[in-house]
């Protein structure tokens, strides 16, 4: 088979795959969403708490072991089938590089900052605000970003219980014995990773305070 | 002013940090705690602005209980200023400056201006440096920042934890000068923590002087030296120390107490008698040989006896009445200056009232210098 028959095929197909693509960053972003949702707090909530640490730590660490493959399957006597189990799958995996990215960033805060501002009299919660989070920012950030392009890769799998999405393409090509069919479902998801990864990375710089970036050119 | 009174301090429920600490500072006044790492001085200081809270004893400033005000309103009326500075990597120089004036909803303008003031007072030109980011300053411009940010919503107060312990010896030496300019022209109240006793003399009005949680002595630079409360203070002052500081030394630290003076009306013969017995060259002439204290009336040499010979005269008659004195608080760099340009050997020491207390000799001098560099135990 060679290289024009990819695209053609691509082309023939390529109502499905843009159905299919859409599906797949629809699965992927509201997990991922949900995750930033939850993660985050957790993650702040962690970093002031040092007791329930490692107990959530090592909880969102146990959803990451379970392969990804037995937990679609767990999740069916729960939730059954189709697009919220999907979600709910890839929402937990999402989870752990967010927590311990928030974590991290928010305790990576040079403890003198944050004692000169208590010390001139900010709050809690303005310390948390106009200090810790901006200065954390950018290493969620990073969680986030990593959590997605795992979540892409990962919800190719979510296929296999019906949430559609590029997989479908993937499995039917396993079972049809279709080299481009296979690929043409990698391919864009491989593209989507390439992509998402470049564009959160985008927002990561520019999330970054100038005051830290620059102080970073000048380490490099 | 600030007040603690009885204050004790404890981590642990068990071991006390602070013992029954008892401190009172003036207003307008540099207070430095001093001692050894572990000893509490900083402990003591963040009780100030809770950021330690005591376990026992209370606060007073200006007379108030200091639990009266809540803990944030408190530390924005005090200011705050750390070792490693803690400016916001991610906001300007300007914007570090008004994040309290910010936060107390000071509208834009007033802010701006208020951070310009505070950088030309730091001597940081505001429009070379309001824009700037911290990590593009040096150490010491930092931390002329973290004093500006702290001078902010201009307390009266302000707490110092080893502002100047992180920099070099050059850039030290300045900021603590800057200090001294800064303190004569805006009068704050300031509590300076530091374990630097060459720091200590030169910035504090008073000093006091921490161990384990007590403090040892409270007091003047000039008293801390003279009279170290005990040995640890002594050993923490370090014994050539006053050497070194001769600016703190006086006419009445170095001079001879033990005065030999001459009434006016003995003869030649008799004062010659006294100087041998005692090994003098010179001799004070008083009115009345009493213990009294008296003013001098003039003085009188051996050879200028000897040129007499023995004969009926009286002192008051045959006296050197053109004589130096220095009073009991002159400098002691100027009393080196009057031997020096006059060749006096013999310098009486006069008290406010003008009467004679001591005299200070080239001896006495000698003395001194001895004491210092032989690093042996004051004996005054």
């Amino acid at each position: 088979m060679n290289d024009m028959n990819f695209f053609q095929f691509m082309a023939s197909r390529s109502d499905e795959l843009i159905r299919l693509t859409i599906q797949h960053i629809q699965i992927t972003g509201l997990a991922v969403l949900l995750a930033v949702m939850l993660g985050v707090p957790v993650g702040i909530f962690i970093s002031k708490n040092r007791s329930l640490r490692s107990p959530i730590l090592g909880l969102a660490n146990v959803f990451q072991t379970i392969p990804s493959l037995a937990l679609f399957g767990l999740i069916i006597p729960l939730l059954g089938t189709g697009y919220v189990p999907s979600v709910f799958v890839l929402f937990l995996y999402a989870l752990l590089p967010i927590i311990k990215n928030t974590f991290i960033g928010i305790n990576s805060v040079e403890e003198s900052i944050i004692d000169a501002g208590r010390g001139m009299g900010m709050t809690t919660n303005q310390i948390l605000t106009k200090v810790e989070m901006p200065l954390a920012l950018p290493v969620i950030m990073g969680g986030i970003r990593i959590s997605t392009v795992i979540n892409i890769g990962t919800a190719t799998i979510a296929a296999l219980i019906g949430a559609g999405g590029l997989g479908e393409m993937i499995f039917k090509g396993i079972s049809m014995a279709s080299d481009n069919m296979v690929l043409a479902g990698a391919v864009p998801t491989a593209l989507l990773a390439i992509f998402m990864d470049k564009v959160l990375g985008m927002v990561e710089t520019k999330l970054t305070p100038i005051g830290i970036t620059s102080q970073k050119d000048k380490a490099n | 002013m600030i007040e603690l009174v009885n204050i004790s301090k404890s981590y642990d429920g068990k071991i006390n940090v602070i013992e029954k600490l008892n401190l009172k500072i003036n207003k307008g006044e540099i207070v430095v705690l001093i001692g050894e790492s572990g000893c509490g001085k900083t402990t003591t200081l963040r009780m100030i602005n809770r950021l330690n809270e005591p376990t026992g004893g209370t606060i007073m400033i200006d007379g108030q209980d200091y639990k009266k005000m809540s803990k944030i309103e408190l530390r924005r009326q005090l200011g705050y200023v750390i070792q490693k500075v803690g400016l916001m990597p991610h906001l300007t120089v300007g914007k570090n400056i008004e994040m309290i004036p910010e936060l107390k909803g000071w509208d834009k303008e007033k802010r701006k201006e208020r951070a310009y003031e505070l950088l030309t007072t730091v001597d940081l030109p505001p429009e070379d440096y309001y824009d700037r980011y911290p990590h593009e300053l040096s150490g010491g411009q930092q931390q002329r920042v973290g004093v500006a940010r702290a001078l902010a919503v201009n307390p009266d107060i302000i707490l110092m934890d080893e502002p100047f312990s992180a920099l070099d010896p050059v850039t030290r030496e300045q900021l603590q000068k800057e200090l001294l300019r800064l303190q004569d022209e805006l009068g704050k109240t300031i509590v300076f923590v530091t374990h630097d006793m060459d720091e200590a003399l030169k910035i504090g009005d008073r000093i006091a002087v921490m161990k384990d949680g007590k403090i040892i002595q409270y007091d003047t630079p000039e008293e801390i030296l003279k009279n170290p409360a005990d040995d640890f203070v002594e050993y923490f002052v370090g014994k050539d120390r006053l050497w070194k500081s001769p600016e703190m030394l006086r006419a009445s630290d170095i001079m001879h107490k033990s005065l030999i003076t001459v009434g006016q009306r003995r003869t030649p013969a008799q004062v010659i008698e006294v100087m041998k017995e005692k090994d003098l060259e010179t001799l004070f002439i008083v009115e009345k040989e009493t213990s009294k204290p008296q003013p001098p009336i003039g003085y009188i040499t051996r050879e200028s006896l000897r040129e007499q010979g023995s004969n009926e005269s009286k002192m008051s008659d045959i006296c050197n009445r053109e004589f130096e004195t220095v009073q009991h608080d002159s400098k002691m760099t100027d009393v080196l200056k009057i031997m020096d340009n006059k060749l006096v050997r013999s310098l009486p020491v006069l008290d406010d009232n003008g009467n004679l207390i001591g005299m200070i000799t080239r001896a006495s001098i000698l003395n001194l210098i001895t004491k210092a560099v032989v690093n042996e135990e004051e004996n005054q």
